[in-house]
């Protein structure tokens, strides 16, 4: 269980989150949404132990001021937005870079399997700075799954934070990398994620925050949360969501100019 | 201990058969040649330049930085060294390897010569020879003085160099400064010692009536860039193109040549200010 | 750092390799530092004189002094000081995330030179107890305490609740660097005309001044903090992936940073007291084994120390033949060395690699 309460954070004399509240379990995908500046990604780094903050966060039942880095690494692992590297480490250095700490002779075993995962079989030699974009991210992403996966002996679950992780892939990888953060849920892990695109938010969250403005303004499942009303007063404009009749997806597409605000 | 013991070993002896000697200094090595010694030499500094035959020897190095491992490679039996020659590193070891190092005293003035002469003889243990010397040297010097001091008593100002337009002069307690005074000069720089650079408007201030610099072996005659330097250009010496170069250590050696120098020196002082 | 033997490792490991150039290396190092005792302008052979010691035999007072107090202290001078800046430059690099990165970043430099040129010029000047006790280790001992006092106070700048900001860091460098330089450029309008062939001379380098008193004052600091690189290493190698994601992994950044900075002042600190400023060592040689083995720090530390001290020894080999009995300036041989192949290394990874 992940549980912030009050949690209010100032950068320099700017407050940008408000006294929040959030919550997800493990088993569960939550997503994180909201406009530009609303505090998604302050929010993450709030749950993630990276500023201090007022309010208190407890993982498992923990209170994350009280855990060491090296403590804390084995029970969560964060993906951050873009990972710039110093020193031309290969993918495969790279996602072992993810087991440090755990017990390393799984290690020759994971770094290959972690790859593969995200799709990246064979780059185990390439170097990181050679590679597009998109596969960088999805180093990152393998890296970030060797943390979680490596052998520990703590039996308490692991925690996922992806912060916007699909924003530099395409449609196709978009949804492979999804569907990984998906079955970690399934498979009983934790899994928080800052989210851009709204319809793979339907698609594949349990739960979702919407945040404007530092606030929480809506919780709940996507079913709960996105409501033309709500979306549209948070990311002032008109939004309307559709559910077709063939399937229970939801699709959200923006109604240039046939809605009108208000 | 054992360190201790050879050092009073070593001074118990001082070299009366050092036959392998090392000088360091212009003027040492002047000087042990001047007494006749100058077979028994086995190596030089790079300062050391004269008589030109001693360029011959090996060059060990700068003075103030000897290297201990290429001072011994020359198997020497003593070090005659001016003042401050070293690293005292490098002194400390040549004592433990239990090679005298004599340090010969530095000065500007006609007594500190002649110190200078009977230091040298009496490590090289001919202080006959070196009596000898000395009163010739020290006849010799009186001789120039004398003469040096019924001539004219110009303001001299030595520039050291004028790189990038800047004047380096030689202030007080200076070996340029001991030469003027001996030729009869007056420096014309005496507000502070050394060599340091001066601003425009304390050259013109000083007013020198002659410029006095060194010529420097093969490179080009600076007189024109020194004489025409802006502000140079205002000086007496300029307007009377009054600018004597001397070789640097036959100027400011103060070895044995120095009486030679003093009259050479006081003579172009007699033709530059007429 | 076990588990895997070379032979089961997976193609792409590296590892196997850096451990095969850490063989190769000690025993560069090894061949060169028998040049180094072997070497020299008095033709003493240490062989010769061991045979005789052996034989109990009379050894001339010259060739002992030339083994025993001249190449033995020199040729460990070289090796600490040659190990502590290549593993100093490549921690930095590792702190910095720049491979450019050198240890004059810390300030280390700047203050050591400002402290070796106060003691140059102004050493008449201090009490006559004080210079007397410490004789000619003044420069040295204030080389090192001018190292130490920049390095603190650019820290204690750089640090605000406790969080040290690596790019304050750098940027009080070179304020602190120019300050420095102005309080130099005052004491070297004081100096005299041989105390400024001193401090040209200091500038430049030299382990000509080796002897086993300055050596086992210097030898623990720099000791210490070659062992306590290693440490380092998997903390460097997270780093790579920026602050925030090295917290991530596990990394406590902070401690990571101080213990990193101290180390860097105490090998730098030391080996520029005794040895003057000796330039290019560390970026050359953390650069070099980067293209051979890879960036893994565990690997990289280790490799760099051998180099480093093998480079140096082997510099100084040069300083010392090249025009004897005279020598050269270390410094001039190492940036003679060194200013080519940083430049080849440019040229060869211009738009290949982010460097």
């Amino acid at each position: 269980m992940l549980e912030a309460t009050d949690i209010t954070v100032r950068l320099g004399r700017r407050e940008i989150l408000h006294g929040v509240d959030f919550r997800a379990r493990p088993g569960e995908l939550t997503a994180i949404v909201g406009p530009n500046g609303s505090g998604k990604t302050t929010l993450l780094r709030a749950l993630t132990g990276d500023l201090s903050q007022e309010g208190r966060v407890r993982l498992n039942g923990q209170d994350l001021s009280s855990l060491r880095p090296w403590v804390l690494a084995g029970l969560r692992a964060v993906l951050p937005q873009a990972t710039p590297l110093a020193f031309p480490f290969t993918a495969a250095e790279v996602v072992r870079l993810g087991l440090m700490g755990g017990i390393e002779a799984a290690e020759a075993d994971l770094v290959p399997k972690a790859l593969a995962r995200v799709g990246l079989a064979g780059f185990e030699g390439r170097y990181f700075q050679e590679l597009s974009g998109g596969e960088q991210q999805r180093v990152q992403l393998a890296r970030v799954l060797a943390q979680v996966w490596r052998p520990t002996a703590h039996g308490q679950p692991r925690w996922l934070f992806l912060d916007e992780p699909v924003s530099s892939l395409d449609i196709g990888h978009q949804l492979q990398v999804m569907r990984v953060a998906r079955d970690y849920a399934d498979q009983g892990g934790g899994v928080v994620t800052v989210m851009h695109d709204l319809n793979l938010t339907a698609m594949f969250a349990d739960r979702v925050t919407l945040l404007a403005e530092g606030r929480v303004l809506a919780q709940g499942t996507p079913a709960d949360v996105f409501r033309d009303e709500a979306l549209s007063r948070a990311y002032r404009c008109p939004i309307r969501v559709n559910t077709p009749p063939e399937g229970g997806t939801y699709l959200l597409p923006h109604a240039a100019g046939q809605v009108a605000a208000e | 201990m054992i360190r201790a013991l050879l050092a009073t070993l070593v001074l118990a002896g001082p070299a009366l058969a050092a036959d392998r000697i090392v000088s360091v200094g212009g003027a040492v090595t002047e000087i042990v040649v001047a007494l006749g010694e100058g077979e028994r030499l086995v190596a030089r500094d790079t300062t050391s330049t004269f008589p030109p035959a001693v360029r011959e020897l090996p060059d060990i190095g700068y003075a103030r930085r000897l290297s201990p491992e290429g001072v011994l490679s020359v198997d020497p039996d003593m070090i005659l060294a001016e003042d401050g020659a070293g690293p005292p590193e490098t002194v400390d070891l040549l004592r433990a390897a239990a090679i005298p190092f004599v340090e010969v005293p530095d000065g500007h003035d006609r007594n500190a010569v002649l110190a200078k002469i009977a230091a040298v003889a009496a490590a090289l243990g001919v202080p006959d020879k070196g009596a000898a010397l000395a009163a010739d040297v020290g006849a010799a010097l009186d001789a120039a003085t004398g003469q040096a001091a019924r001539g004219p008593h110009p303001r001299v100002m030595f520039v050291m160099s004028v790189q990038g337009g800047r004047i380096l002069a030689a202030g007080r307690n200076t070996a340029a400064d001991g030469i003027i005074r001996l030729a009869g000069g007056e420096n014309a720089v005496a507000e502070f010692e050394g060599y340091k650079p001066l601003t425009d408007e304390a050259v013109t201030r000083a007013a020198p009536e002659v410029i006095l610099m060194m010529a420097r072996e093969g490179a080009e005659d600076m007189s024109d860039q020194v004489l025409s330097h802006p502000a140079i250009r205002t000086t007496p010496a300029a307007v009377a193109r009054a600018l004597v170069q001397m070789d640097g250590l036959y100027l400011l050696g103060f070895g044995p040549r120095t009486a030679q120098a003093v009259r050479d020196l006081s003579d172009a002082l007699a033709r530059a200010g007429s | 750092m076990v588990a895997i033997s070379p032979d089961t490792a997976a193609a792409w490991d590296r590892a196997g390799h850096a451990r095969r150039t850490t063989v190769l290396l000690a025993l560069v190092l090894l061949t060169v530092a028998a040049c180094g005792l072997t070497t020299g302008a008095a033709g003493t052979s240490p062989w010769t004189v061991l045979a005789d010691l052996l034989a109990g035999r009379e050894v001339a007072l010259a060739d002992r002094v030339v083994l025993f107090e001249i190449r033995l202290p020199r040729l460990a001078m070289g090796a600490l000081v040659g190990a502590s800046l290549a593993v100093s430059g490549a921690v930095m690099q590792g702190l910095f995330r720049n491979p450019l990165a050198d240890p004059g970043l810390v300030g280390v430099s700047a203050g050591a030179g400002l402290g070796a040129i106060s003691a140059i010029v102004l050493g008449g000047f201090w009490p006559a107890g004080l210079a007397a006790a410490l004789g000619y280790y003044a420069v040295p001992v204030a080389a090192f305490l001018g190292g130490w006092a920049s390095t603190l106070v650019l820290y204690g700048i750089a640090t605000r609740r406790g969080r040290t900001s690596v790019a304050t860091m750098l940027l009080g460098g070179i304020a602190l660097g120019a300050l420095a330089g102005a309080l130099s450029g005052i004491l070297v309008y004081m100096a005299d005309d041989a105390q400024l062939r001193d401090l040209t001379f200091w500038g430049l380098g030299s382990l000509a001044g080796a002897t086993w008193a300055k050596l086992a004052a210097a030898a623990p600091l720099m000791a210490l903090a070659l062992l306590c690189a290693p440490m380092l290493a998997r903390g460097l190698n997270g780093l790579a992936l920026g602050e925030a994601a090295a917290f991530h992994i596990g990394i406590p950044v902070q401690r990571l940073k101080t213990v990193a900075i101290l180390t860097v002042a105490g090998a730098t600190g030391a080996a520029v007291a005794v040895s003057g400023g000796i330039g290019f060592i560390g970026i050359v040689v953390p650069h070099l084994l980067r293209l051979a083995t890879g960036p893994d720090h565990r690997y990289l530390l280790v490799n760099a120390a051998l180099l480093g001290a093998a480079l140096l020894i082997l510099a100084d080999v040069i300083a010392r033949i090249v025009i004897a009995p005279a020598e050269l300036p270390i410094g001039i041989v190492t940036a003679v060395l060194g200013g080519p192949v940083f430049l080849w290394i440019l040229l060869r990874r211009r738009g290949v690699l982010d460097l």
